[in-house]
């Protein structure tokens, strides 16, 4: 016993410790790095410094979201504040505390807003990655913390994003896990971050008009990075209040803080 | 109104520099806080702030919640103190519409300016800014909130911020009016917007003693 593999320690650690800690394990730790936004807040801020974090492996199943909303009733459909969510607010379900035949359990939770994500996160502890420390998450390909430079998972990312979306969707976890240990990054469903609108997306601002001519390419990071279009497309279209079918999301941690489940 | 010509001025300035640029509406543009874009959220119809349970803490120290208002007709904006030219006009343009307003509909009237800039804008920041301002202490209200507690009002409001160089945030300039119940009855979605609806809306909701 004198010496442990890694694995094995992480086995013999994660026996020892208390329920609460050991569905800790539903977080994967991912490693800090830098995060280049695809749309700057400025020429001189291209690059993000990200801390290490926890994130959920998986995103937030039906199961798990219904365990919040009967724990917190004000979340369930029938009680929910308009300002919270718009009607269609986990619209999919037989009803408030009901999954029924067309919400499995280990289903992504879809239809909830960015109000109902992130009080379910801060429930359990958390809360809702960024999207500097999302975007560096999803970036690790199943062997490298950065897979943006490898040609074959690019074109992985771009077939995954490019097929029709499944009439139903798959469970959780169904995805190969990444670098970090985090599956379903890509291809299950859209994720909601804690800074969505971040992005500078209308043509609103004076500083930022010039940025979205040349199809919205010319002066963007990289404009190979075509999912990563599409991703800033969809966050910069929503509101907090919005539920879509194909939105969910996952949660964070520090990488110091306690979370339960 | 010197300040308010100045800022004229830079977005004339900004507006003819443009080149590519495919402006979907008249919007307004101002050199130190980039108006941020309209994708966020505004209220659903109908629906009031109130329940979000917004934490912030105001120009004493005092933690106070977003509904401290609740029963008043509300002018609500989201600000940074050291802004150097949008904030100021934020203020000048919310006291020109209280300037409208008959005596009575005056004294009904709470005005509560929100920072997220939690930071610098500090109790006595917020006073010293109170001050300067010279507004109604007590009507007036100048709070800040932490980041996420920001993000949750500003989503609300739809009023979107980043933070970018040089302790500066990028943001939108909207004022908002909320009924007694706290619900958004009337918005201008930039400083140059049409002051005059969100008047109105004042003056009437004055008028209401229910």
């Amino acid at each position: 016993m004198k010496v442990l593999s890694v694995p094995v320690i992480a086995f013999v650690v994660a026996a020892s410790l208390p329920a609460n800690a050991k569905a800790d394990a539903s977080m994967a730790i991912i490693g800090g790095g830098t995060y280049r936004p695809l749309f700057p807040a400025s020429k001189t801020s291209t690059a993000i410094a990200v801390r290490p974090f926890r994130l959920d492996r998986v995103p937030v199943t039906n199961a798990d979201f219904l365990r919040f909303v009967r724990a917190e009733p004000a979340f369930a459909r029938d009680h929910v504040e308009p300002v919270i969510a718009e009607p269609g607010y986990l619209g999919h379900w037989e009803s408030a505390d009901v999954l029924g035949a067309a919400a499995e359990p280990e289903q992504p939770v879809v239809n909830v807003s960015w109000f109902a994500a992130r009080s379910y996160c801060a429930w359990r502890g958390g809360r809702l990655p960024t999207e500097a420390e999302w975007e560096l998450a999803a970036a690790a390909s199943r062997t490298a913390a950065d897979g943006s430079r490898d040609p074959a998972w690019r074109a992985e990312l771009v077939r995954l994003y490019g097929k029709p979306g499944p009439s139903r969707l798959p469970h959780v976890g169904a995805g190969a896990p990444n670098f970090w240990g985090v599956r379903d990054m890509h291809g299950l469903v859209w994720e909601w971050v804690y800074d969505f609108n971040n992005a500078i997306t209308t043509f609103k601002s004076g500083s930022d008009g010039l940025r979205f001519c040349g199809t919205a390419g010319a002066d963007a990071r990289d404009a190979s990075d075509f999912v990563a279009f599409e991703r800033v497309a969809l966050r910069s279209s929503l509101r907090a209040s919005f539920v879509l079918k194909n939105l969910g999301f996952r949660c964070a941690a520090d990488a110091g803080a306690e979370m339960h489940r | 109104m010197r300040l308010s010509f100045f800022c004229l001025a830079f977005a004339a300035a900004f507006l003819g520099a443009a080149g590519c640029r495919d402006r979907a509406a008249p919007t307004s543009t101002w050199e130190a806080t980039p108006t941020l874009s309209a994708s966020v959220a505004e209220p659903a119809p109908g629906a009031s702030l109130y329940p979000l349970d917004v934490s912030l803490r105001d120009q004493d120290g005092a933690d106070i919640k977003v509904d401290l208002f609740r029963g008043q007709p509300v002018i609500i904006s989201m600000f940074f103190g050291t802004c150097p030219a949008a904030c100021p006009l934020l203020v000048t343009n919310i006291k020109r519409m209280e300037a409208s307003l008959t005596p009575e509909a005056r004294a009904e009237l709470r005005v509560l300016l929100v920072s997220f800039d939690a930071e610098r804008d500090t109790p006595d920041r917020l006073r010293e800014l109170a001050r300067d301002h010279k507004v109604d202490p007590a009507r007036w209200r100048f709070a800040s909130a932490t980041d996420e507690q920001a993000r949750v009002l500003g989503n609300a409001l739809g009023i979107s911020f980043r933070r970018i160089e040089n302790g500066m945030f990028a943001h939108d300039s909207v004022i908002s009016v909320l009924d007694r119940d706290g619900r958004v009855v009337a918005r201008a979605d930039d400083l140059s917007a049409d002051l005059g609806p969100l008047e109105r809306t004042v003056a009437h909701l004055g008028l209401r003693h229910e």
